[in-house]
């Protein structure tokens, strides 16, 4: 402050308290915008902290290593969920069960097996904890592994272990010792398939089982039958694999081919037989990932590829298709674990451990430990796994990779999901942990965004533009006066009742009148432009009789009566062109009036070979035009109102028509104004969500085809977002969305920005 | 046009133009009132009287300018510029702009180059000959006094030039369109004295080729630049003739008492 002298006279003071108002409000001024760029800032930090995971890699972590089955020799090991309880099954007549935490001595559960019989083979099947075995007696069996976790009174879980004996089927010839095993079970059928040795040779027999459904629940388990597969194989048997579909059974042959044999029929049938890598290699590994309808094979070398089964383009039935390759291993696969939860499955070769995933090809985590891995198994909740090793000894590994099907490639690259004919961009969500593949590309809804604000503003622009300028230059005052706080209404009209009414009375009249859409939309401006040049043509005294800025008062009529005759021109030009045929492209009779069918809908899918929706992008396109056309119209209005008046007064004086002045003058200095209502219109169309959710069929599509519907990334992440459990790959996912919309408003803006600036500096007025 | 042979001395008699029982109103306010004037051509006529007395309100007349204002119209009366009436419907305003050029009180440059200021009336008519736009750029250029200062620098921003030269584009850009009428309203108030010596010069040079109207607040320079003098009081006019006898021996008391400074 400077220092007053006491002789100023007390009127060149400033009061004390006008000082301080004014530092409170510069301070407070201050303040509120660092608080709405700290908010901007912290929104975006927020997005990008819930994104961030979906690309990070698994974390695994080795947390113990225990003596398991030292001196043993496990067909079979598994875990409970908790991974504290591992059991191992030697083919005797006991399971051992191991703590993991040392605190309890190793615990075994009696296996009564029927008849005595001795157990060559067994595999575990870890979603079910079912252990399947073969016996030297040619029998194929199942027996339950079973946790319970019980509260002791100090509140402290413990685990007990229960072992339940299952069914026992004999399989092929009665005798013959089985060497591998193999079971499906899809609930209402069973497959329990074998190679036996038989005279030595070997061979594949199955038994099928089916589950009789009635009205009173579910009835007997009945074989369908017993069947000896050796025949149908390309040659001899070395491993076999059951999907759970519980419908056929794979096996690899020492020739390097895969056999894929179908049961669900009346007779087996073989259905496949496809070589997976090239000539004179042989088959590693064989193994099926979560959902059973892919294989995960490794050749001799260690070369990796998936195989789904699908329905090719031009096929009737489901084969196996290879649709990916990953990274090899080192050597064939000599073990494998899938998790039960998603695609994520265990391999590695020797002391190699790799995490994949199969839908995204992605190797998570890899690792050469330090010992030759035996065997591995995944928890139920993959949230751990185990490794067991050669002298016995199993290692626990946490796991923690709540995102495997994340990933650049995920989101923005085509992905060959399973069951589909090719590689594609698919967005099909799933928020639960099934079999089913969540399809998580991005790429269809930043289409669909493009779409429906292309379509937008295709509508809008043009029509809020020229308003826009009319208003500003043409039209008289008192008229200006009523149509602006018109139109400021209209932008204030909530899009929930734009979409309700897009949806519910827009769709309806559009989806039988397109042809009447069309001409009313191409006719009436075309009229507006020849009523608009014969005006002009007009002799002066004929024109003065409307002063300037009323000559809306004859085109309004003019144009209604147009916008009518067109709108009643629409079916007559749907009788000319669109003939709806049949198959074989005769003209289809209505059988009830004898008359060909004259049908828009029907006709655009065979004329164009293009979908057509009630609710599309033309809806859309009117409806969200509607909203965008008052934000455009306002601001590109003030901009071209604010043109100073000296200006057009200096180029009316000089003989400039009303346009010349428009165009030469009015347009370039507001142009910078224009372009930010063009923005401005653009980002409301960009983060439409409303109309959008309600008047598309919010079908994730990538075309341009305008009878076709769309979805957006604002309306995903509304329709979805409260489906999504909390940070869930989908939930992140969502947010992911966000940031793309995010980031493709920031980039369009600045864009603008800059463009605008470069206008505005062009024709600035100073 | 049926009078081209007759252009000579018949042309220089006739008047630029008549204002025979002209009534003005803004809606329902009378802005002016029985105006009956004769603007002779190719002299400097200069409107004076106090302020809101309706001197720009006729000079607007005369290029129609108040046709952009609501509400404003010709109530009485015919206004006829080199003998058309330019209020009948048949009249194509445009082409009465092109006649009668106008300069206004704050000048006005468009946010273009000088040179683009000065071919914008030439470019409005469809020239697009380049050399016919040189020429012209130059010879109003010279025409305004401003040819030597700017012929460097045509095709920079007219805003990089001193309010002074901006008014003198201005009327450089009138003249450019060459129309038989200048109409200046005040072109000289927001200038310095140097500036505004070098437009009354201006003025003098052009009126060679022009009919003028000047309206001005500053008496020494009516009577320096104009030829005849109007005085106007209230939407009428009280008073015309040529600018030494208005200033020295005026036939009306109110005039006599507005030029000695008594009132207004
Ligand atoms: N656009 C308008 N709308 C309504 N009234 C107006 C308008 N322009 C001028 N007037 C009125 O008409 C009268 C004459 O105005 P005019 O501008 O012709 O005065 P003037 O003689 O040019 O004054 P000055 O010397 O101050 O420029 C004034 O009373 C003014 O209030
Ligand atoms: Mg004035």
């Amino acid at each position: 402050m400077p220092p007053t002298s006491p002789d100023v006279p007390g009127r060149f003071l400033v009061s004390k308290g006008i000082l301080r108002i004014d530092r409170f409000m510069t301070a407070a001024i201050r303040l509120g915008g660092l608080g709405i760029i700290i908010a901007v800032f912290g929104i975006f930090v927020f997005i990008v902290s819930q994104v961030l995971p979906l690309f990070r890699g698994a974390k695994v972590e080795e947390t113990s290593a225990i003596p398991f089955a030292a001196g043993k020799a496990p067909l079979v090991f598994g875990i409970d969920e908790w991974a504290e309880l591992p059991f191992y099954y030697e083919g005797g007549s006991e399971v051992t069960f191991v703590d993991a935490t040392g605190a309890k001595p190793p615990q075994t559960l009696p296996l009564t097996l029927p008849g005595g019989a001795q157990v060559t083979a067994a595999s575990y099947i870890s979603a079910d904890q079912l252990v399947v075995v073969g016996t030297a007696d040619g029998q194929v069996g199942t027996f339950t592994v079973s946790y319970d976790a019980e509260f002791g009174d100090s509140g402290k879980r413990s685990i007990v272990p229960s072992v339940t004996i299952g069914e026992f089927y004999p399989v092929g010839t009665s005798g013959g010792s089985i060497r591998s095993v193999g079971y499906g079970d899809s609930g209402d059928s069973k497959v329990a398939a074998a190679v036996q040795e038989s005279g030595g040779k070997l061979e594949v027999h199955a038994v099928l089982l089916r589950q009789k459904r009635s009205l009173m629940g579910s009835g007997k388990l009945t074989k369908e039958g017993a069947y000896d597969l050796t025949p149908l194989l390309t040659g001899a048997p070395l491993q076999l694999r059951v999907p759970r579909t519980g419908d056929s059974v794979l096996v690899t042959t020492a020739e390097g081919v895969v056999d894929y044999i179908f049961l669900g029929g009346d007779a087996p049938e073989k259905r496949q037989e496809f070589k997976p890598f090239g000539e004179g290699r042989k088959i590693g590994s064989i193994d099926l990932v979560f959902g059973d309808v892919s294989l995960v094979l490794t050749d001799d070398l260690g070369e990796m590829s998936i195989f789904s089964l699908l329905v090719p383009e031009g096929g009737e039935q489901r084969v196996f298709v290879k649709t990916k390759t990953l990274p090899n291993l080192a050597g064939p696969a000599s073990f494998f674990a899938r998790s039960q939860r998603n695609k994520l499955f265990l391999t590695g070769s020797g002391a190699q451990v790799s995490l994949r995933h199969s839908t995204t090809e992605q190797v998570r985590w890899e690792k050469t430990v330090g010992f030759e891995v035996k065997g591995a198994v995944i928890d139920a909740k993959c949230a751990s796994f185990a490794l067991l090793d050669s002298d016995g000894n199993l290692h626990r590994y946490s796991l923690d990779d709540p995102h495997p099907e994340a990933g650049w490639k995920a989101y923005f690259g085509k992905v060959w999901y399973e069951g589909a004919t090719k590689p594609d961009y698919t967005w099909q969500s799933t928020s639960g942990t099934d079999d089913f593949e969540p399809k998580l590309s991005l790429r269809p809804l930043i289409h669909g965004t493009l779409k429906g604000t292309f379509w937008a503003l295709f509508f809008a622009v043009p029509i809020a533009l020229l308003a826009a300028v009319y208003t500003a230059q043409f039209l008289r005052v008192e008229v200006k006066r009523v149509v602006k706080p018109m139109m400021e209404i209209m932008a204030s009209l909530p899009s929930v009742v734009l979409g309700f009414l897009a949806a519910l009375w827009l769709a309806p009249i559009i989806e039988s009148r397109v042809p009447s859409v069309f001409l009313t939309f191409a006719g009436v401006p075309l009229t507006a432009a020849v009523v608009g040049v014969a005006w002009s043509r007009l002799p002066a005294q004929h024109r003065a009789r409307l002063r300037p800025g009323m000559e809306w008062v004859a085109f309004i009529p003019i144009m209604l009566v147009a916008a009518w005759i067109f709108w009643s021109l629409g079916p007559v030009l749907e009788s000319w062109i669109c003939v709806v045929r049949d198959a074989s492209g005769n003209p289809v009779t209505d059988p009830a009036t004898g008359r060909t069918v004259m049908d828009f809908r029907a006709w655009w899918p065979q004329a164009t070979g293009t979908p057509f929706e009630q609710r599309n992008s033309l809806v859309v396109g009117i409806m969200m035009g509607f909203a965008v056309i008052p934000v455009i119209f306002t601001i590109a209005e003030d901009a071209l109102s604010n043109v100073p008046a000296s200006l057009t007064a200096a180029s009316a004086a000089l003989g400039a028509s009303r346009w010349q002045t428009l165009r030469k003058v009015v347009l370039p200095i507001a142009s910078s104004g224009i372009f930010s209502a063009l923005m401005i219109g653009l980002g409301r169309a960009v983060g439409e969500t409303m109309i959008v959710v309600m008047a598309t069929g919010n079908t994730p599509v990538m075309d341009w085809n305008l009878f076709n519907g769309m979805r957006t990334l604002s309306a995903n992440i509304a329709t979805e977002l409260p489906e999504a459990p909390v940070h869930s790959t989908l939930y992140r996912t969502l947010f992911l969305g966000a940031l793309v919309l995010f980031a493709l408003t920031f980039l369009l803006n600045t864009a603008a920005e800059l463009l605008r600036h470069r206008l505005r500096e062009k024709y600035k007025l100073v | 046009m049926t009078v081209t042979e007759s252009n000579g001395a018949t042309a220089a008699a006739k008047p630029a133009i008549e204002v025979n029982g002209v009534d003005f109103c803004y809606g329902s306010k009378k802005a002016l009132s029985d105006i009956h004037l004769t603007i002779a051509p190719r002299q400097v006529t200069a409107f004076i009287g106090p302020s809101g007395c309706g001197k720009s309100t006729l000079l607007r007349c005369f290029n129609r300018m108040n046709d952009m204002v609501h509400g404003a119209r010709v109530t009485k009366g015919e206004i006829l510029v080199e003998g058309v009436n330019i209020y009948e419907p048949r009249l194509e305003v445009i082409d009465l702009r092109r006649r009668v050029g106008m300069v206004f009180q704050k000048s006005n440059p468009f946010p273009d180059s000088i040179y683009e200021n000065i071919a914008y009336g030439l470019r409005l008519a469809g020239e697009r000959n380049k050399k016919v736009l040189d020429e012209a750029v130059e010879q109003s250029l010279t025409a305004a006094a401003l040819w030597d200062e700017t012929k460097d620098r045509l095709h920079e921003s007219a805003f990089g030039m001193s309010g002074g030269q901006q008014q003198r584009l201005c009327i450089a850009r009138a003249v450019a369109v060459k129309p038989d009428i200048i109409l200046m309203d005040e072109p000289c108030s927001a200038l310095d004295p140097i500036a505004t010596l070098r437009i009354e010069e201006l003025i003098h040079h052009l009126k060679q080729d022009f009919t003028i109207v000047i309206v001005t607040h500053n008496m020494q320079q009516a009577t320096r630049c104009a030829d005849r003098t109007a005085f106007f009081y209230l939407g009428e006019m009280v008073e015309e003739g040529p600018t030494t006898k208005i200033f020295s021996t005026p036939e009306k008391q109110r005039t006599e008492d507005y030029i000695s400074g008594r009132f207004g």
